[in-house]
């Protein structure tokens, strides 16, 4: 047997140093490490001495001061003798309270504008369009303003209250709604919601296996709204309804009792919700127009109806394209809802970065607290919809 | 023998032709349809006639003070009293030139570039383009070429609002594009460092970024020197912008098939001839529709500079609206003007993102 020649070189011959391309790539590096450690050193000294320089301390331990501000509206117990630490959660949560509704109200306009979109209708597919348009074409600062100064400031006073049956009020300082308060047992009624909720879910996964073993087809809608409305309607009515409806009442200036909802709060959420809607809308647009029109042919041809072609056909496919659209516009939502800074609306950004940093000074240690919670809500809205992303991909072998 | 005779062609049923058979179609054609064109139409009919009349029919037009607003209607007056404050800010009168020289050289670069020859674009208009921001912030600061100094602080008003988004992505064009290609690069370091910079500023809310590029850059820079507001709104801007850039640039490469890297190499290019001449045209043209986008995106996102107390449009109108000779609420007046300027600039510019994406789709899909 013989040996065949060695044609390739070994790296020994491979000629100089210099034009290995492992050798420079290494160097190179090592250049981006020298230039990247001297930029962080240069800056981190200056941050030092002019921290110094200023009296700025560092550090973390403010968040145990007393914060000696009071904050417009808070979802936990809150006052000015709590601490920094305490502004940081209320921040926090009415950050999340207004990125939860803008993105749940965004999801509903942007389906529904979206698919008005594909109406028969002249005049409804028209008018989608003008609103896809326009609201996607307006800074979204510009709407929060319009609707904060121009829409909710214009409000009659709260004696002369925009009202729907004595129990909705609508005035100039906030949209005032009845609380349905828990007597005694409404325990009872809540886990009557929870195990209908958990059964629907085993109803689910159950017609599933049962659709794959049988062919059979269990009418799932209906089954789970009725376990839905039953169960907790039949709890409801053995603990002798424990809740009572607590109205928003009048008296001296405004109003008492119930549910407040304050003007930034619905402005913002309004802003928001329709701006992000609007691009929502036009994901959904997209996902619709991108599955070819072959399909809904096909879907025909094989006797299908409207109703199966847009459930079986074309929803499934589109959702492939709208996901990851969804994803980014969620993700912008919530980091826009930063914007309710300009109206004093107190989420995190003006809480934290607005009046705690003007307090205390502390502009880094702030400034990088906030940027990480919003990226840590950021990723995990961006698992979310990851794993949602998995579901409706296209599953390919 | 007999021939044949057709008959004449009948008419089409009435019902399917002309405005009935349009009407049929579109808008009645089940109950449910019929239903909704009523409730549309209802409202339509209730909203439209009221709002033209506040904006046209009984608006005010003429006048220079809020007192000659008498009418019920809109109040134009304070938009045309304010408009060089919305469009020019405090920039001194007789210097307004300056401003607008920016703003036409802008324009002109742009639409010369594409009208010249290749040629022509490579050796002058580009490198021009690259170096507009430079030239314009000499040009509207003055001092350097013994003009009157203007300060930063009078810069303000919608040529603000252009001028900075301008300025901004032309120079997050070449820097995104560097991002991009260390995202893309085989050297762990740079590709770890490229991949961070970019999710740190995509993942960020821009207005966080501009506190820090108010209170935190500040702090960076050696004792005792004083760096421009602006200018470092423009620097948090520029890296803002670049990481947004580079994820566009991203999905720009990913449609580039790998043969033409294969035929760059083949042929003997280094790197950067590679990169340069066979990969960055190609990725520039299919990523068009989406640094349009963008764009779209940076110029509404200008606005947020209100926040921090920079005189751009909205900022100037607010100014407006609190002014004590304007307090006659003229806060929907006001909004409108500015919602039409941006909504022109941005729909337009959309439109000429979807007219690129058409003119490059060419599958034969639908």
């Amino acid at each position: 047997m013989s040996v065949p020649p060695n044609y390739i070189q070994t790296s020994k011959s491979r000629g100089s140093f210099f034009n290995n391309p492992a050798n420079r790539a290494l160097i190179y590096q090592f250049l981006l490490l020298m230039g990247l450690g001297y930029f962080f050193y240069i800056i981190i000294s200056n941050t030092m001495s002019n921290m110094e320089a200023r009296g700025i301390k560092s550090g973390i331990s403010f968040l145990g001061e007393t914060a000696g501000f009071d904050i417009l509206m808070s979802l936990i117990p809150y006052d000015s003798t709590h601490t920094y630490g305490k502004t940081f959660i209320v921040g926090l949560l009415n950050t999340l309270l207004v990125s939860v509704i803008g993105i749940f109200l965004a999801t509903i306009i942007g389906f529904i504008m979206g698919v008005a979109h594909f109406s028969r209708n002249w005049l409804i597919s028209k008018s989608s369009t003008v609103f896809i348009e326009t609201f996607r074409n307006i800074p979204l600062l510009l709407q929060v303003f319009f609707w904060y100064f121009a829409v909710l400031s214009s409000l009659p006073s709260a004696r002369q209250s925009l009202s729907i049956g004595e129990a909705f009020f609508l005035n100039v300082r906030g949209l005032y709604l009845p609380h349905l308060a828990g007597d005694e047992g409404s325990v009872v009624v809540y886990g009557a919601v929870f195990i209908a909720i958990t059964s629907i879910i085993a109803l689910h996964r159950f017609a599933k296996i049962q659709q794959e073993k049988t062919g059979k087809q269990l009418p799932v809608l209906r089954l789970s709204l009725a376990i839905l409305i039953v169960l907790p309607l039949f709890a409801t009515l053995i603990m002798g309804t424990p809740f009572h409806w607590e109205l928003p009442v009048l008296k001296g200036f405004n109003y008492q009792g119930g549910t407040t909802i304050i003007p930034e709060l619905i402005a913002l959420s309004l802003a928001l919700s329709i701006y992000t809607g609007a691009f929502i809308a036009e994901a959904v647009r997209a996902g619709v127009q991108s599955v070819p029109h072959g399909q809904t042919e096909a879907a025909r041809s094989i006797g299908m109806n409207e109703k199966q072609i847009m459930k079986l056909i074309i929803v499934p496919q589109a959702m492939r394209v709208i996901s990851p659209l969804l994803n980014s516009e969620y993700q912008s939502l919530v980091k826009n809802s930063t914007l309710a800074t300009a109206i004093g609306y107190p989420d995190l950004f003006t809480v934290f970065v607005g009046t705690t940093l003007n307090q205390t000074g502390q502009a880094i240690e702030i400034v990088f607290m906030t940027m990480a919670v919003y990226f840590a809500i950021n990723m995990f809205i961006s698992v979310l919809m990851n794993l949602f992303d998995k579901k409706v991909s296209l599953i390919t072998r | 023998m007999q021939t044949f005779n057709p008959l004449p062609d009948k008419p089409a049923p009435a019902q399917t032709v002309g405005i009935t058979g349009w009407l049929k179609n579109n808008l009645f054609s089940s109950p449910l349809n019929s239903l909704a064109t009523i409730v549309v139409a209802a409202i339509l009919i209730k909203v439209l006639p009221a709002m033209i009349d506040w904006l046209f029919i009984s608006a005010n037009w003429s006048g220079a003070t809020q007192d000659d607003c008498t009418k019920d209607g809109a109040c134009w007056v304070f938009v045309s009293a304010w408009s060089q404050q919305f469009f020019y800010g405090s920039y001194p009168d007789e210097e307004i030139w300056r401003v607008n020289l920016c703003l036409a050289m802008l324009v002109a670069i742009i639409t010369a570039s594409l009208r010249v020859k290749k040629e022509l674009r490579e050796k002058v208009f580009i490198p021009l383009f690259l170096l507009l921001p430079f030239i314009s912030i000499a040009i509207l600061d003055g001092s350097y070429l013994g003009l009157v100094q203007v300060d930063t602080d009078y810069w303000g008003g919608f040529s603000l609002n252009v001028l900075l988004a301008a300025a901004s992505i032309i120079v997050a064009f070449p820097l995104g594009f560097l991002w991009a290609l260390g995202r893309r690069s085989h050297m762990p370091l740079a590709r770890t460092i490229s991949i961070g910079f970019i999710e740190f500023f995509r993942g960020v809310p821009v207005l966080a970024l501009f506190f820090m590029g108010s209170v935190m850059l500040p702090l960076f820079f050696p004792e005792g020197t004083n760096v421009d507001k602006l200018l470092r709104v423009w620097i948090v801007l520029v890296f803002f912008m670049s990481g947004y850039m580079a994820e566009v640039y991203r999905g720009g490469f990913n449609a580039i098939p790998a043969g033409q890297y294969e035929a760059a190499d083949s042929l003997g290019l280094s790197y950067w001839q590679k990169t340069l001449l066979i990969i960055l045209p190609q990725v520039i043209k299919i990523s068009m529709p989406n640094i349009l986008a963008t764009f779209v995106m940076l110029f509404k996102n200008t606005t947020f500079l209100l926040i921090i107390g920079i005189f751009e449009m909205l900022s100037t109108t607010q100014t407006a609206l609190s002014n004590s000779h304007w307090l006659g609420g003229h806060a929907e007046e006001g909004y409108l003007f500015v919602a039409l300027v941006f909504w022109v600039c941005c729909f337009s510019m959309s439109m000429m993102a979807s007219a690129i994406e058409r003119k490059l789709n060419t599958d034969h899909k639908n």
